[in-house]
C-alpha cells in the first residue's frame, strides 16, 4: 500500500518505454506508408502519445509529444530524413498534431492523476478503518506502539517514528541522539498541533510531527516523512492515523483504572466482610471459651465434676470452632486473590471422602453420616487440600443443622463428577437460597453459629476447580447440596507394568 | 532411665503446653527458641524425640533436620501451622519422621511420640518385617499379605508400595518418598501413579475402602498405615 507521493525509481525504464513507443509507431508508419497517406501516419504517432500519457508521468508524455512531432517530421514529412518542412500544409499538419499530441497528453495525465488520487484515498480509508478494528482488539500499550508504527511505514515512505509517553509522562524515544525529533516531538505534543510543511507552524522542517491526543490527554507523538506542504491529503491521513492510536490509548487507559478501582472496591467488600466475621463469628465463640475458662480458674471447688467437664468440652468445641472460622477466612482471602492460581494435581475422590470422614467422624459419634462412593471413580484435577475443606465444611453444617441422618453421596453424571451431601433438617427459605453463599450472611436457624464463611469459601473452592455447587430442597424435607467437578477426558495411565 | 525430649518452638504457650503435658507423661523435657539453641542442645546430649516447630525466627529448619540426620535416627516431630504444607513436605522429605498440625491435642502428640519411638532405631538394627492390624497381616519377609486368614495376591508394585508403608508404620510417607521408593528417582511428579495403585491397594485390603482403615490418607502430604 504504498503512497504516490514516492519517486517512481523506474525512471529510466520509463524513458525506455517511451522510445520504444516512438519506434514502434514509426516502424508502423514505414510499414503503412506505401498505402496510406501522411494523416493517418500522424495519427499512428499521436495514438503513440496517447499511450505514453496514460502510461507515463507528464514530464514523459510531453517529451513524447514533442518526440512524436519531431520523428514525424524526420521520418515521413517530405523532404524525408531532415527536420526540414517544404510546403505550409505540412507545417500546419505539424503544428496541429503538435498541439493536439500536447492536448491529448494533457488531459490524458489529469484524468491518470485522479484515478490514483482515488486509489489513494480509497486505500487510505481502508487503512484506517483496519486500523481501527485491530487497535479495538489490542489489549495493552506495546501492541497499540507496533501496530501504529507499522501504519505509518505501510502508509508513508518514512523514515516514520512513533513514541509514546511514558507511564511518568516521558516521551521515550527510540534514539535519543536525534535531537531535531526529540524537539519536534516535544513541541507539536507541547502546542498540541501539527508542525511541518503546510501548517503554518515551523514550515522549514522536512516531516510532519504530529501529536498523539484524544480526549485532552497526550499519549505521545508521531513524526512522517516525506511532508510535502501542498499534500494535504497526507498530512490528514496521518493525523487520522495519529488520533486512531491516540483514542485507542485512551481506552486501554480508562479500562486500566477502571480495573483498578473494581479491584479497590473488592477489596474494600472483601475487608468489610472480615470486619463483621470478627464481630460476630470470632467474638462469640471467644466469649463462650473466655467465660467457661474463667469459671474453671475462679469457681473450680465450688464446681461440679460434670459442670467442670461440660466447660470443659465447651471450652475444646468453641475452641475447634473458631480454627474452623480462622481456616475458612483465610482460604476466603486467598481464593479471592485472583492472581494466585492453584495447584491441580490428579486426585482420587475416593481418598479425599476417605480423609474426611476420618476426621469428621469425631464429632460424628453416633456415625449419623452414611457414605456411597462407588467404585472405579476417575481421578479429578483438583487441590485435594481444597476439595477436604470443602467436604467437610458441607458435612460440618449438616451436623449442625440436622438431628438425623446424613448422606454423603459421590456419583457420576454427565457432567461431570457430583459429590452431594443430604440431610433432613429444616431447609433453608426460599428467599435466602442466594444469599446462604454470600460470606457472612448466614442463615440464623438454630441460633448459635452459622456457616459462617463455610458457604462462600465452598462455593469458592468450587469454581476455582471450574465446578459449581448448588442447594437442591429434598422432596421429603432438608437440603442437598451438590458439588459438580469436571472430568478431564483424557485421564492418566499408570506405567507399562 | 526416661526419655527425654527436645521441644524447638518458639511460642512460649504452646511450648508451655507441650513440655507441661510431656512431663506428666514421664519424659525428660528441654526447651528452645531458636534453631541455634536447638543445635547448641543437640550438641551437648543428643535427645530421644524432637519436636520442632515450623517457621522459628531464624530459619525454616531443614537444616536442623539434615544435620540431626547426619549423625543420629532420633525421630523428628514437625508441627505445622495449616498452609505451611511446602515447609512441612520439605522437611519429611529432608527426613523428619511425621508431623502434627496446629491446632492439635495433647492425646494426638503422645500417640505421634509412641509410633516416633517404636521407630527409634530402625536405621541401626534390623527393620520392621511383620506388620499386623486387625485382620490385616503383612510379611514383608515371606512376601505374603494375609486378610481374615486369606492369602491376597498382589502385583509386584502392589507389593513394593504397601510394603513401603510397612517400613514405616505409623509414619506418614510423603508423595514423593513413595514414588521415588517404589518407582524410582525420576518418577516423584507422578503423583497419579500412587492415586491408581493405593485405589487398588484399598480395593483388596479395606473392607469400606471409601473409609479406609488401614491406608490412610494425608490429604496433600503423602500415606500413612495404620498402626492402632
Amino acid at each position: 500500500m504504498q503512497d504516490a507521493a514516492r519517486p517512481k525509481p523506474k525512471t529510466l525504464n520509463s524513458w525506455i518505454v517511451l522510445a520504444g513507443l516512438l519506434g514502434a509507431a514509426t516502424v508502423l508508419g514505414f510499414v503503412m506508408d506505401r498505402h496510406v497517406s501522411l494523416t493517418s501516419q500522424a495519427m499512428v504517432y499521436v495514438l503513440a502519445v496517447v499511450v505514453a500519457a496514460y502510461a507515463l508521468s507528464w514530464r514523459e508524455s510531453i517529451a513524447a509529444a514533442l518526440g512524436a512531432v519531431a520523428a514525424f517530421n524526420f521520418f515521413f514529412v517530405p523532404p524525408r530524413w531532415t527536420f526540414e518542412v517544404d510546403s505550409r500544409e505540412h507545417l500546419i499538419t505539424l503544428f496541429t498534431m503538435l498541439l493536439v499530441a500536447l492536448v491529448i497528453s494533457h488531459l490524458v495525465a489529469g484524468l491518470r492523476r485522479e484515478t490514483e488520487t482515488a486509489r489513494l484515498h480509497a486505500r487510505r480509508s481502508q487503512q484506517l478503518q483496519e486500523l481501527a478494528s485491530t487497535l479495538s482488539a489490542a489489549p495493552a500499550a506495546p501492541d497499540t506502539y507496533t501496530l501504529g508504527q507499522t501504519a505509518l511505514d505501510q502508509a508513508f515512505t518514512g523514515p516514520c517514528v512513533l513514541a509514546l509517553c511514558c507511564p511518568n509522562g516521558e516521551l521515550r524515544l527510540p534514539n535519543a541522539q536525534q535531537t531535531t525529533l526529540g524537539d519536534g516531538m516535544h513541541c507539536c505534543m507541547r502546542e498540541a498541533a501539527v508542525l511541518g510543511p503546510g501548517t503554518g507552524r515551523w514550515p522549514g522542517l522536512n516531516a510532519w510531527y504530529l501529536p498523539l491526543i484524544a480526549s485532552g490527554h497526550r499519549f505521545g507523538a508521531a513524526c512522517v516523512e516525506p511532508a510535502d506542504a501542498a499534500d494535504h491529503a497526507g498530512r490528514e491521513h496521518a493525523q487520522a492515523l495519529c488520533t486512531l492510536l491516540a483514542q485507542a490509548l485512551w481506552r486501554q487507559r480508562l479500562s486500566v483504572s477502571m480495573q483498578a478501582a473494581q479491584t479497590e472496591a473488592q477489596r474494600q467488600q472483601l475487608q468489610s466482610t472480615f470486619l463483621a466475621a470478627i464481630s460476630h463469628d470470632f467474638r462469640t465463640p471467644l466469649a463462650a471459651i473466655v467465660g467457661a475458662a474463667s469459671a474453671l480458674q475462679t469457681q473450680s471447688d465450688k464446681l461440679g465434676q460434670i459442670e467442670q467437664q461440660r466447660l470443659l468440652g465447651s471450652i475444646v468445641g468453641e475452641a475447634s470452632y473458631l480454627s474452623t472460622v480462622t481456616e475458612n477466612t483465610l482460604q476466603l482471602v486467598r481464593l479471592s486473590n485472583t492472581t494466585q492460581d492453584i495447584k491441580l494435581g490428579w486426585e482420587s475422590v475416593e481418598e479425599i471422602v476417605g480423609a474426611v470422614l476420618a476426621r469428621i467422624r469425631q464429632r460424628d459419634p453416633t456415625r449419623r453420616i452414611k457414605s456411597r462412593v462407588p467404585e472405579g471413580l476417575p481421578l479429578i484435577q483438583a487441590d485435594p487440600v481444597l476439595v477436604a475443606q470443602l467436604i467437610a465444611n458441607l458435612l460440618d453444617n449438616a451436623l449442625q443443622y440436622s438431628a438425623d441422618g446424613i448422606d454423603l453421596v459421590v456419583s457420576l453424571a454427565d457432567n461431570g463428577l457430583q459429590i452431594s451431601v443430604k440431610d433432613r433438617g429444616p431447609g433453608i427459605p426460599d428467599d435466602k437460597r442466594t444469599a446462604i453463599f454470600e460470606p457472612y450472611s448466614r442463615n440464623d436457624r438454630s441460633g448459635r453459629h452459622g456457616a459462617g464463611l463455610g458457604l462462600a469459601v465452598c462455593r469458592a473452592i468450587a469454581h476455582a476447580h471450574g465446578g459449581t455447587l448448588t442447594l437442591h430442597r429434598r422432596s421429603a424435607g432438608g437440603s442437598s447440596f451438590t458439588l459438580s467437578l469436571p472430568i478431564s477426558t483424557q485421564q492418566p495411565q499408570a506405567e507399562v507394568a | 532411665m526416661s526419655l527425654r525430649v527436645l521441644v524447638v518452638e518458639d511460642d512460649r504457650e504452646i511450648r508451655a503446653l507441650i513440655q507441661s503435658s510431656l512431663s506428666v507423661e514421664g519424659f525428660v523435657v528441654q526447651t528452645a527458641v531458636t534453631l541455634r539453641e536447638a543445635r547448641a542442645l543437640l550438641e551437648h546430649a543428643p535427645p530421644d524425640v524432637i519436636v520442632l516447630d515450623l517457621g522459628l525466627p531464624d530459619g525454616d529448619g531443614v537444616e536442623l533436620v539434615q544435620q540431626v540426620r547426619k549423625l543420629h535416627a532420633t525421630p523428628i516431630l514437625v508441627v505445622s501451622a495449616r498452609h505451611q504444607e511446602a515447609q512441612k513436605i520439605a522437611l519429611l522429605d529432608a527426613g523428619a519422621d511425621d508431623y502434627l498440625t496446629k491446632p492439635f491435642s495433647v492425646a494426638e502428640l503422645l500417640a505421634r511420640m509412641r509410633v516416633a519411638l517404636r521407630h527409634r532405631g530402625t536405621a541401626l538394627t534390623a527393620a520392621v518385617t511383620v506388620h499386623a492390624l486387625d485382620d490385616l497381616r503383612v510379611d514383608l519377609s515371606l512376601h505374603q499379605v494375609q486378610k481374615a486368614g486369606a492369602t491376597l495376591h498382589l502385583t509386584p508394585t502392589e507389593f513394593k508400595l504397601l510394603a513401603r508403608l510397612v517400613r514405616s508404620a505409623g509414619r506418614v510417607v510423603t508423595h514423593r518418598q513413595l514414588l521415588a521408593d517404589v518407582w524410582g528417582p525420576e518418577f516423584t511428579e507422578h503423583t497419579h501413579y500412587l492415586r491408581l495403585y493405593m485405589g487398588q491397594l484399598r480395593a483388596k485390603l479395606e473392607s469400606d475402602p471409601a473409609e479406609p482403615r488401614h491406608l490412610l490418607t494425608e490429604t496433600g502430604v503423602g500415606y500413612r498405615l495404620a498402626v492402632e
